[in-house]
């Protein structure tokens, strides 16, 4: 083949011929890239694959990585749930949803059920998600064991040879120190038996969701370049000892002051004595509606 | 409402991106030109391709007035841009020597091959802000500076050369030429390969590589000592790359950049203390600072050679977008975060309640 051809083919198959930005931001090759990375992450689960994030349009710690994620896998038929804190309206929600939806022309939703594709920020919807969708967790700090080692050359190691040892150390003396395990969001679970993983800072009431799910969580993190997954069907075991069973957030007597729900995840909206309210704005609005 | 503030939606948003717009370009001042800022702001149009590792003064210049003047936000706006664009071709290798220079300093030696050449600076000017406002124009030969003819660069005998000619410098020239690593496809990490800590140094936030070589300094790290500038040199170098047609080198355009070769007294027990070693540091656009650090701490996370956190700190916490993007999303709604935290301080004061092996409630060292 002479440079000329090679040339002509790749302007026209990246798009860059002039007719204006391509679908979803990113050039084809970019995107096959994440995907490559996304196969990896799926065929070794729980496993933090390195990959070249892009800037994205929107800055770094701000859902780049999802969004690289969502980017890379979106197609023209897909239709696109966007939350933040579980909430529809949040500003980085918003934010993101017109980016995805204004580079694609795809449909978005606020339905859980009726997307294909849900990015989210520290929450898992309430509603049941189903194995035709995929779930793309925006994640702020990859590496769970960056509390117990600072060093990237020696937190290689201990992922490679699944030497969790003084991660269980340490949610020993948090025990006996504190009667409690107190981590509190971003729980870290062991996945399939082998990678421990940070759950990005979802709350535990969503870590039971992770466990044998119907769907697919990809999970991006933008500025550490890494991302990683766990499938359908795979075993998540928050890490917790035998006689100390894990905890999810639960408020003695409270209810969401809109909907009345007692089994959902529920948000101080106010720091005010009774302004619980679900998290999942979306599901709680569904839920008045059924009256 | 606090967080009900921060909802908004969409109408909120395009708010805030319009009273930013409104308020910028339609201030009642004359819109600032691209040929202003490349012109008279030449240096923070440089920081910006530098940090954003590319060459396009116009679109800098666009998107320095974008972000209303905030770099590391004109920086994030030519990265993002560049994300979009394929790559079509990699540019032919050139060498330093081949650069013509606009200004050359060679601290080590007072009368070093060729001619120092002070070329555009403020650096031996008095700090006084000009009290006049209409200063008489000063009569300067233009094209003096920018050492048009080549005999001037012929004579500048790179300082690195001449410690090798009189065997007083280390010899780490290597015989293969492996591909450089590049950054923007895969992430760094230690251990890298040189190349990759020099790009990420090139690409770095300046105040970062300065704050880095400073810490060394007089802060809790003490990596590296002061090197001997051997030279600092600000230079235009030729673009080259295989022409499609022909298959032979053209240039396609001229890039200025800083470079930097730091002469180090090698001083380790385990070092060849007959010698000295040199780091280099190299960054698009005139930006003389930011060279100097690279080019100190080159050499030094080459003697550190894994020992201690340096490479680490160099690749994983200079980029500018990484650690403003990541300070400023504290800003975003973190209320789940935080209920689960208010969670977890019941369950701690709880379990002290009805626990007697525990710490009573309210101890601590910060207890008040």
């Amino acid at each position: 083949m002479t440079v000329t051809d090679n040339t002509t083919n790749r302007l026209d198959s990246l798009g860059a011929s002039g007719d204006g930005p391509s679908f979803a931001i990113l050039d084809e090759e970019s995107k096959r890239e994440i995907r490559r990375a996304l196969l990896q992450a799926v065929a070794v689960p729980g496993y933090q694959v390195p990959f070249g994030s892009r800037e994205m349009p929107v800055a770094r710690g701000w859902g780049s990585g999802g969004l690289q994620v969502t980017l890379a896998i979106v197609g023209p038929d897909d239709t696109v749930k966007i939350i933040d804190q579980g909430d529809d309206e949040g500003v980085n929600a918003v934010n993101l949803r017109r980016l995805v939806v204004s580079s694609t022309g795809i449909p978005e939703t606020t339905e859980a059920r009726e997307a294909s594709i849900i990015q989210s920020r520290h929450r898992i919807p309430e509603d049941e998600l189903t194995a035709t969708q995929t779930l793309v967790l925006q994640v702020p700090v990859p590496e769970p064991l960056r509390g117990i080692e600072r060093d990237v050359r020696e937190l290689a190691r201990m992922h490679a040879e699944a030497d969790y040892s003084r991660m269980w150390v340490s949610l020993y003396e948090d025990k006996v120190r504190n009667g409690v395990i107190t981590q509190s969001t971003g729980y870290p679970c062991l996945v399939n038996g082998r990678y421990v993983v940070a759950t990005t800072p979802i709350p535990r009431w969503d870590i039971p969701r992770l466990h044998m799910s119907q769907f697919l969580t990809l999970f991006g993190a933008g500025r550490e370049k890494r991302v990683y997954a766990i499938p359908p069907h795979t075993i998540v075991e928050p890490l917790t000892f035998d006689d100390v069973p894990f905890e999810v957030e639960r408020i003695e007597g409270a209810a969401c002051r809109l909907c009345g729900s007692t089994d959902s995840f529920l948000v101080d909206s106010s720091g005010e004595v009774d302004s619980w309210a679900c998290s999942d704005t979306a599901w709680c609005r569904a839920r008045r509606s059924q009256g | 409402m606090g967080y009900a503030a921060a909802r908004g939606g969409l109408t909120a948003i395009k708010n805030a991106e319009n009273l930013v717009r409104s308020l910028r370009d339609e201030h009642p001042s004359p819109p600032v030109g691209h040929d202003q800022l490349t012109g008279r702001l030449r240096l923070l149009v440089d920081k910006v391709m530098g940090e954003a590792g590319l060459w396009d003064p116009q679109l800098a210049s666009r998107a320095l007035v974008e972000a209303e003047g905030d770099h590391v936000e004109a920086t994030h706006l030519l990265r993002a841009h560049r994300s979009t664009l394929p790559r079509l071709a990699v540019s032919i290798a050139v060498h330093v020597d081949d650069a013509r220079v606009l200004r050359r300093v060679v601290p080590a030696y007072r009368e070093p091959g060729g001619n120092q050449i002070l070329g555009r600076s403020t650096d031996y000017s008095a700090r006084m802000l000009s009290a006049r406002r209409n200063l008489p124009a000063v009569d300067i030969d233009r094209r003096s500076p920018g050492a048009t003819t080549g005999d001037l660069r012929d004579g500048m005998r790179r300082m690195i050369s001449v410690l090798r000619s009189l065997d007083l410098l280390v010899d780490r020239r290597r015989q293969d030429d492996p591909e450089p690593f590049d950054i923007t496809a895969t992430p760094a990490r230690p251990p890298a390969p040189r190349s990759a800590r020099l790009a990420t140094m090139a690409r770095a936030e300046t105040g970062a590589l300065i704050n880095q070589w400073y810490r060394n300094i007089l802060g809790p790290d003490g990596y590296l000592h002061e090197v001997t500038l051997g030279e600092v040199r600000h230079s235009e170098i030729e673009v080259n790359v295989l022409h499609p047609l022909s298959g032979k080198s053209t240039t396609v355009g001229y890039v200025r950049i800083t470079e930097v070769e730091a002469i180090e007294d090698l001083d380790g027990d385990d070092e060849d203390r007959e010698r000295f070693d040199a780091g280099f540091g190299a960054c698009l656009g005139h930006n003389e600072r930011k060279a100097i650090a690279m080019a100190n701490l080159d050499i030094a996370c080459h003697r550190d050679a894994g020992r201690t956190s340096l490479e680490q700190s160099i690749l994983m916490t200079t980029d500018g977008l990484d650690s403003a993007g990541f300070l400023e999303h504290l800003k975003l709604p973190h209320y789940v975060t935080f209920r689960s935290m208010v969670d977890r301080k019941f369950a701690v004061r709880e379990a002290r309640l009805t626990r007697t092996d525990l710490a009573p409630r309210g101890v601590g060292t910060d207890a008040r």
